[in-house]
């Protein structure tokens, strides 16, 4: 919405305002999500895995809540680009302001192979929304390395690969059952 | 001796977060007219029974919660400073992109001081008490910022 959208006629009263609030946030990378940044850039997923309870956290943190202990490159693993959703959510775009999607999408949870970690509020590509499923077997589609940035990774970017992975395609794999899946929602 | 290079210290990364609501608001029977006015390149005041004139109007008399008298007047355009603040370094929401003053300007017919910019050009131009005019926008749309006001000798 602009000005000129609500701008009154030339002549007519004035009955509307527009009332654009913006908040606009600068903050500085904590050095965990930077590594875990540069490491996107280079093709990587890495996570932290807790010394204590052994659960893996992508983007790592630097600690591990349930436990209440400190992670550090230590504690950093490779992570596999290849996963299993265990939850999602198909989201039907409302044209409100700012919403540049207009067709049905999916966000998804996918815990990733061999040691863990969940990947949230991904995007499944190359599959209709209809066929999406508990179960099913993705892997990362990357950007190739030259279109990789890392501009939207926050302090905050739970699961995110934004920029670097463009969305998760099926493997054709067969499902892993839901029943293994339970409690690997986000 | 040993030489020293000094390599430029690297800026930290930082990320920018945008949150926006894009309202759209309902003005009234009060401030609809009013920002009207300020479209025609008028500006209206509420008169209050005991014979006070808000500008900008509100819909009641803050002093008595009485309502106001239906029909708004014209006042100013001319007005005096009753004080001010010089802004150095505007930021990218205020009235204007270079120094300026945010002044409250008792207009010439009202009883209450309006809260607008004065487009001084220096601070030193800025004295409390001085006599300032309204200087119209050329594409107005019916809002607060589609006036500014001037000192009067510059007008
Ligand atoms: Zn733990």
């Amino acid at each position: 919405m602009s000005a000129a959208d609500t701008a009154p006629a030339e002549d007519g009263p004035v009955t509307m305002m527009d009332y654009f609030m913006q908040l606009e946030y600068h903050e500085l990378l904590c050095p965990v999500v930077r590594r875990y940044a540069s490491q996107l850039l280079e093709g990587r997923l890495v996570g932290h895995k807790c010394p204590s309870c052994g659960l893996v956290y992508v983007p790592p943190r630097g600690y591990c809540p349930i436990c209440v202990v400190e992670t550090t490159d230590a504690d950093e693993i490779v992570l596999a680009d290849k996963g299993t959703v265990t939850n999602y959510t198909v989201v039907t775009p409302v044209q409100y302001y700012g919403q540049e999607e207009t067709e049905p999408f999916v966000r998804a949870s996918i815990l990733l192979d061999g040691e863990g970690g969940m990947m949230n509020l991904q995007d499944i590509v190359d599959v209709p929304v209809d066929d999406v499923h508990v179960g099913m077997r993705v892997e990362a589609v990357w950007k190739p390395p030259g279109e990789r940035n890392v501009d939207e990774i926050s302090n905050r970017s739970w699961g995110s690969a934004e920029g670097c992975i463009d969305g998760w395609r099926p493997t054709g794999d067969p499902d892993v059952p839901a029943e293994q899946l339970r409690d690997k929602a986000f | 001796m040993e030489c020293v290079l000094l390599r430029p210290v690297p800026e930290p990364p930082r990320t920018t977060h945008t949150i926006e609501f894009p309202y759209t608001r309902t003005l009234g029977p009060v401030i609809g007219p009013f920002l009207t006015g300020l479209r025609d390149q008028r500006i209206l005041g509420a008169r209050t029974p005991n014979g006070g004139v808000l500008v900008p109007p509100l819909e009641w008399d803050p002093a008595t919660g009485e309502a106001i008298e239906p029909d708004l007047v014209e006042v100013g355009p001319g007005g005096t400073v009753e004080t001010w603040a010089w802004v150095t370094q505007p930021s990218r929401k205020h009235p204007l992109d270079h120094p300026f003053a945010f002044a409250l300007i008792r207009l010439d017919g009202a009883s209450t001081g309006l809260l607008h910019a004065v487009d001084a050009g220096s601070m030193d131009q800025m004295r409390t008490g001085m006599r300032v005019t309204a200087r119209w926008k050329d594409e107005r749309i019916g809002h607060m910022t589609d006036v500014v006001f001037v000192p009067e000798a510059a007008a």
